[in-house]
């Protein structure tokens, strides 16, 4: 059984077809989900994360079906998921932020989190007065507070510098050889691509790619969605 | 890269009203102790404290009566800073707890001749009751839908007892003649000066407790506390139906102050003066209410003489270039203080 099985979800917005019939299940630990923009890969993470109900098809996590629960339960449930515009608790300390979610799992401490991310020396800083870049730490830093058998990334490296991602991206290899299971959304494909075991892709909802890294760039449908041809070299 | 909060560019965009740094006045103190060490939590105690032994060699009674006026008030701005002030959720419906426990004190007192602390217990469970009754189904609502039924509920409080007063063969003035909450006005501000101590303490350690966090979360991203796992509603009625139950006790200790319970408390000063106390003290700074409300009262008292109708005006007028000029309320410049005396930084 797979950890994430995802069977023909469509979601609409008045007539825009958002996410339309995907269908892909988990079977490996690090799987990015890519596309253009407008493809609908923030929309599929919210499905999944259950910040958006699916209109039709399932979603089965460990099993169990998480396709209408509040987003609190299927957290609970142990999928957490982080946001792409940053989110942290602004008037909290960064210790804080951590504490709000950690306190609520006996067994996570804060100062393994603090460390992988590298937020240990601004542990007593308001998360609003955080620059960006630490701020994107901290929305890493605030899943992981959550215990989470299954990580929902909505492009953590989205708006860093390439000095910023290089050590964020660092931190999300730490955390797969430790064996944290995630989902990574993202635009930046070459930096992202080599931490994840397999790829989906979409585009204008609809899922045209599922399959290992190398296959990715030489799949023909991914060439013509992301280059126009499918003949086109690079 | 090292995690310096200098290395990533300047501050994110918005933040100049948050602060860099939390400096505990004992950096290795841990909670509670980090609460009870704080230094506007010690200065807030101290006013409180102060003002209780002045009254108790009295100036003037008139003195001791305002500072009685000023804590009722202070209770009031507690109950709404723990619960608004915290959760970003505006109740305005403070004056129909605070009638209900005025109502409830003065109704045991006329039907059934109670003695005082058994008044302000039954007010005060009474809050709690109708605070669960209120939060269950308005907390499931967003921002501006609670406000507006919460605006309501002061309005079908005082309109439900002047409907069915009579059929209710209830006194036509209202209930007079209650037994005094102690025995001379000195009395009267030392109680409920312990009183105010007493909430200051437990709200700020509620304040800094995980309860604390996940309501100063809810104020600042709800929908993200829920993406990773907490559920906030029960956290919301339980801060919501506490302070219902301790404005509800203020209207019970109102009643018995001025030993009398009408209609009239349901007035919306109850949450026009707690509102602007809390505002100046700084929303969710609870000590910033305590001192707050002590300024803002005492200048209400002796101003209202000399001003006549105009009172209002000049602390409107006061309220907004505060807001404007101070708009982290009284205690940002006091934090401010006690920072360049430790450590010689400028704010």
């Amino acid at each position: 059984m797979s950890l994430l099985e995802v069977a023909g979800v469509s979601r609409s917005f008045g007539g825009n077809r958002a996410v339309d019939d995907v269908s892909f299940d988990m079977g490996v630990n690090t799987l990015a989900i890519v596309g253009p923009n407008g493809a609908g890969k923030t929309t599929l993470l919210n499905l999944i994360a259950g910040v958006l109900h699916p209109q039709k098809g399932s979603i089965h996590f460990g099993g169990r079906n998480v396709t209408h629960l509040a987003p609190w339960r299927i957290a609970r449930l142990g999928m957490v998921k982080t946001y792409q515009v940053v989110r942290p608790f602004r008037t909290l300390t960064v210790e804080e932020n951590l504490a709000l979610f950690a306190k609520l799992r006996k067994h996570v401490r804060i100062e393994p989190i603090l460390a992988t991310t590298g937020l240990t020396e601004v542990r007593r800083h308001y998360a609003g007065a955080l620059p960006f870049g630490l701020q994107k730490r901290l929305e890493l830093a605030k899943g992981l507070a959550a215990d989470p058998d299954l990580l929902l990334l909505d492009e953590p490296i989205g708006g860093l510098s390439r000095e910023e991602a290089e050590g964020l991206l660092a931190s999300l290899a730490a955390l797969k050889s430790s064996g944290v299971r995630m989902i990574v959304v993202e635009h930046r494909l070459s930096e992202i691509l080599p931490i994840v075991d397999r790829v989906v892709a979409l585009d204008r909802g609809r899922l045209i790619f599922d399959g290992t890294r190398e296959e990715f760039f030489r799949d023909p449908a991914v060439r013509t969605a992301y280059l126009g041809r499918s003949d086109a070299a690079g | 890269m090292s995690p310096d909060a200098g290395d990533s560019g300047g501050p994110a965009a918005g933040t100049a009203s948050v602060p860099l740094h939390r400096r505990p006045l004992v950096p290795s103190a841990r909670y509670p102790l980090r609460t009870l060490t704080s230094p506007t939590y010690l200065i807030a105690i101290g006013v409180i404290a102060f003002f209780a032994w002045w009254a108790s060699g009295s100036p003037t009674s008139f003195f001791a009566l305002s500072l009685v006026y000023a804590s009722i008030f202070i209770t009031l701005a507690l109950a709404w800073d723990f619960s608004s002030g915290l959760t970003g959720y505006l109740n305005f419906g403070l004056p129909f707890f605070f009638g209900l426990g005025a109502f409830t004190a003065g109704y045991l007192s006329w039907h059934g001749n109670r003695q005082v602390p058994e008044l302000l217990l039954v007010s005060f469970g009474m809050g709690l009751l109708a605070g669960l009754l209120f939060s269950l189904p308005t907390l499931r609502l967003r921002g501006p839908y609670f406000t507006l039924l919460s605006l309501l509920l002061p309005l079908i409080g005082a309109d439900f007892i002047i409907a069915f007063w009579t059929q209710l063969h209830l006194p036509t003035e209202g209930f007079e003649f209650l037994p005094f909450l102690a025995s001379t006005p000195e009395a009267e501000l030392v109680l409920l000066s312990v009183v105010n101590g007493v909430l200051l303490t437990a709200f700020l350690l509620l304040r800094d407790s995980h309860f604390g966090l996940v309501l100063r979360g809810i104020r600042d991203d709800e929908d993200a506390l829920g993406s990773e796992g907490i559920w906030t509603f029960p956290y919301k009625v339980a801060a919501f139906t506490l302070a219902s139950g301790v404005v509800a006790f203020s209207g019970a200790t109102y009643a018995l102050v001025y030993t009398y319970g009408g209609v009239d408390t349901f007035d919306f000063i109850f949450i026009l003066f707690p509102v602007l106390i809390v505002i100046l003290g700084g929303i969710g700074e609870l000590a910033g209410a305590v001192l707050a409300g002590y300024l803002v009262i005492l200048l209400y008292q002796y101003l209202s003489p000399i001003l006549s109708t105009l009172t209002f005006i000049i602390l409107s007028v006061i309220a907004i270039l505060l807001v404007l000029f101070l708009p982290g309320g009284l205690l940002k410049p006091i934090r401010s203080f006690v920072r360049f005396m430790r450590t010689g930084a400028p704010a």
